[in-house]
């Protein structure tokens, strides 16, 4: 398993725009809209939010095991132009339908919280805000627990404080809510 | 009652929080979300936008033809020109033996070791993954980096530039709190050789535990000796020492949340033998306004209040007393402070790098690098982060955004073909 990793990673040097493009859909959906399980969604995002992650997923300030072996080989002009191409797909709804009474629960939470002052009027995101609109619920909700847990290193500590003291259902009818829009 | 509440809750974190230091070498256990629970920041309140925010660092470089340069203002007969570029995150500077300057950064998590050669600067990205080593300091052939609750030193760094090895960790000796709001490091040897450390508050405004936070420390070089010097400061994130009196001047940003006009930022000054004074935080801010959440009797007194204000939420930054010979006279015993700009303000100000003139124990502030804010559109086009003096006299300014440095020197000649235009 990680001979093959290895190999692939050395074989990434090689590889054209498309073919690393295509690498991202293999986990990311070839559409940018996951199929796989807690793998975000990355069709419409902001193009500043996913060169800003990819760049420090690169450098190691926000480590992701998964994801270190593909982005190791990447300079700084291919992940503009990945962050060019996931923005430019359309976000579609992936993964579980989102349930109303869960979605409800997550509207009245997301005013409480103010999450459009960052995220946009209609959660689509800005420059390093990402899209919650359309996100995977299961991706979304472990990412926010991850935030509020203290787990996501390099992670900004302005979102944190904003989830800081929710439970678990909170944060699944958040996820909900965002999963709707 | 509210009043009650509040104050066990301190009560409560504090000896938590003393438990953990007294624990000892693991750092204590933090908030999970870095700021303070007792935070009292109230956006709707504030009668400002509630939707202000930070804007982000690009994390790539800015190519040379788009760093706007060319719109930098200054007195006549300074020049300024990009010194360096390629560096995204572009924040404080210092200068080992042999000429290198290592700058740290922020969210990128780099450190750059930047090198000369005929005139030419080459850009090494030495260090990364660190998070926020905004602090750097040199010492015998040894390289400082501070990162949130991280010390390093590599030895003999400008030997290895291309290969630093493994550090020797200070991080336990110095004991830094873990939390990363307001925890980017500033740190400089002062005129005793002891390594001075800024430590932050942790949260916008808050009661805190004065034991651990908003401080200024100083260490002997191995993390051993810690001393509070400075007491009751919210964020400096830049301080030097004038050059005569000795005596510790720094910036100190001020609270957000409280209106779009101040509380102001400050440029301070600790008196010789006031060791450990009091600067007011969280109680009494700018030249003596009681805070309008922390409340007590008699907010200011025993503080010391600003030498000068430098400005509503203008992030005053990097600070340096200049004691070159290239500026003119006028300039000489001046520090320049970069003001890398508000967030928490409607209409933006700062992004400039201003004089401050000390008169004894006060200053008066005026301005010198301009035209990076452009006040009809409301944006910017670079921060200013840090200033550094090179050994020539003139001045670098790091700019966080462009990831570039500016070189600002003087020639009575520039001065007479600016007057011709």
């Amino acid at each position: 398993m990680l001979a093959a990793l290895f190999l692939w990673a050395l074989s990434a040097q090689a590889q054209t725009l498309n073919q690393r493009i295509e690498q991202c859909g293999a986990c990311h959906g070839a559409d940018g809209n996951s199929v796989m399980e807690k793998i975000p969604s990355l069709a419409g995002q902001p193009e500043f939010f996913v060169l800003n992650q990819l760049i420090l997923i690169r450098e190691g300030v926000r480590p992701i095991e998964a994801m270190q072996d593909v982005v190791k080989g990447l300079k700084d002009e291919d992940i503009v132009a990945i962050a060019a191409h996931f923005n430019k797909l359309v976000a579609r709804p992936a993964g579980d339908k989102p349930d109303p009474a869960m979605v409800e629960r997550g509207s009245l939470l997301s005013t409480k919280l103010r999450c459009t002052s960052c995220h946009g009027p209609a959660l689509t995101g800005d420059q390093q805000m990402p899209r919650l609109a359309k996100q995977r619920i299961d991706y979304m909700a472990a990412a926010l627990k991850d935030y509020r847990d203290n787990k996501r290193k390099g992670a900004d500590t302005a979102m944190t404080a904003v989830i800081y003291g929710l439970n678990d259902a909170d944060i699944d009818a958040i996820a909900h809510y965002a999963a709707s829009r | 009652m509210v009043k009650r509440i509040v104050t066990s809750a301190f009560f409560l974190t504090a000896s938590f929080l003393f438990t953990g230091v007294a624990l000892a070498q693991a750092p204590a256990a933090a908030n999970p979300n870095g700021t303070s629970d007792l935070d009292k920041s109230d956006k709707a309140k504030s009668g400002q936008d509630v939707n202000l925010r930070g804007a982000p660092v690009p994390p790539i470089a800015t190519p040379l033809d788009k760093i706007p340069v060319d719109k930098i203002k200054l007195p006549a007969g300074f020049k300024a020109e990009v010194w360096s570029h390629g560096h995204p995150g572009a924040r404080t500077m210092v200068q080992g033996a042999k000429g290198t300057i290592f700058m740290g950064s922020r969210v990128i998590g780099r450190v750059y070791a930047i090198t000369e050669k005929d005139g030419k600067r080459e850009v090494k990205t030495m260090l990364t993954g660190l998070t926020q080593p905004n602090g750097l300091a040199f010492k015998d052939g040894s390289l400082y980096v501070f990162a949130i609750n991280k010390v390093l030193r590599f030895d003999n760094i400008e030997d290895k530039l291309d290969n630093p090895g493994t550090p020797v960790d200070l991080s336990a000796a110095y004991n830094l709190p873990p939390e990363i709001h307001h925890n980017w490091k500033y740190v400089d040897f002062g005129p005793d050789g002891k390594m001075y450390v800024q430590v932050g508050a942790n949260c916008n405004i808050c009661e805190l535990n004065p034991g651990i936070y908003a401080q200024i420390r100083r260490y002997n070089p191995d993390g051993t000796g810690m001393e509070i010097v400075a007491r009751g400061i919210r964020n400096t994130v830049g301080f030097d020492w004038h050059p005569q009196t000795k005596e510790l001047w720094f910036t100190d940003n001020g609270r957000d949340w409280a209106g779009n006009d101040g509380p102001q930022d400050e440029l301070n000054r600790l008196p010789k033998g006031q060791e450990g004074a009091n600067f007011g935080f969280p109680y009494c801010h700018a030249n003596g306004i009681p805070d309008p959440d922390i409340k007590k009797p008699n907010a200011c007194a025993g503080v010391i209040l600003p030498a000068a204000l430098t400005g509503p939420h203008s992030a005053g930054l990097g600070i340096k007393f200049y004691t070159g010979s290239m500026f003119p006279k006028a300039y000489q015993g001046v520090a320049f402070i970069a003001r890398h700009g508000s967030w928490n303000r409607e209409k933006r100000f700062g992004y400039d790098v201003v004089v401050a003139r000390v008169n004894g124990g006060k200053a008066t502030i005026e301005p010198f690098m301009t035209g990076l804010l452009d006040t009809g559109k409301n944006e910017f086009l670079g921060r200013p982060s840090y200033v550094f003096q090179m050994k020539d006299g003139s001045l670098l300014v790091s700019d966080e955004n462009m990831g570039a440095t500016y070189r600002i020197s003087y020639s009575a000649k520039y001065r007479v073909s600016y007057s011709a235009k």
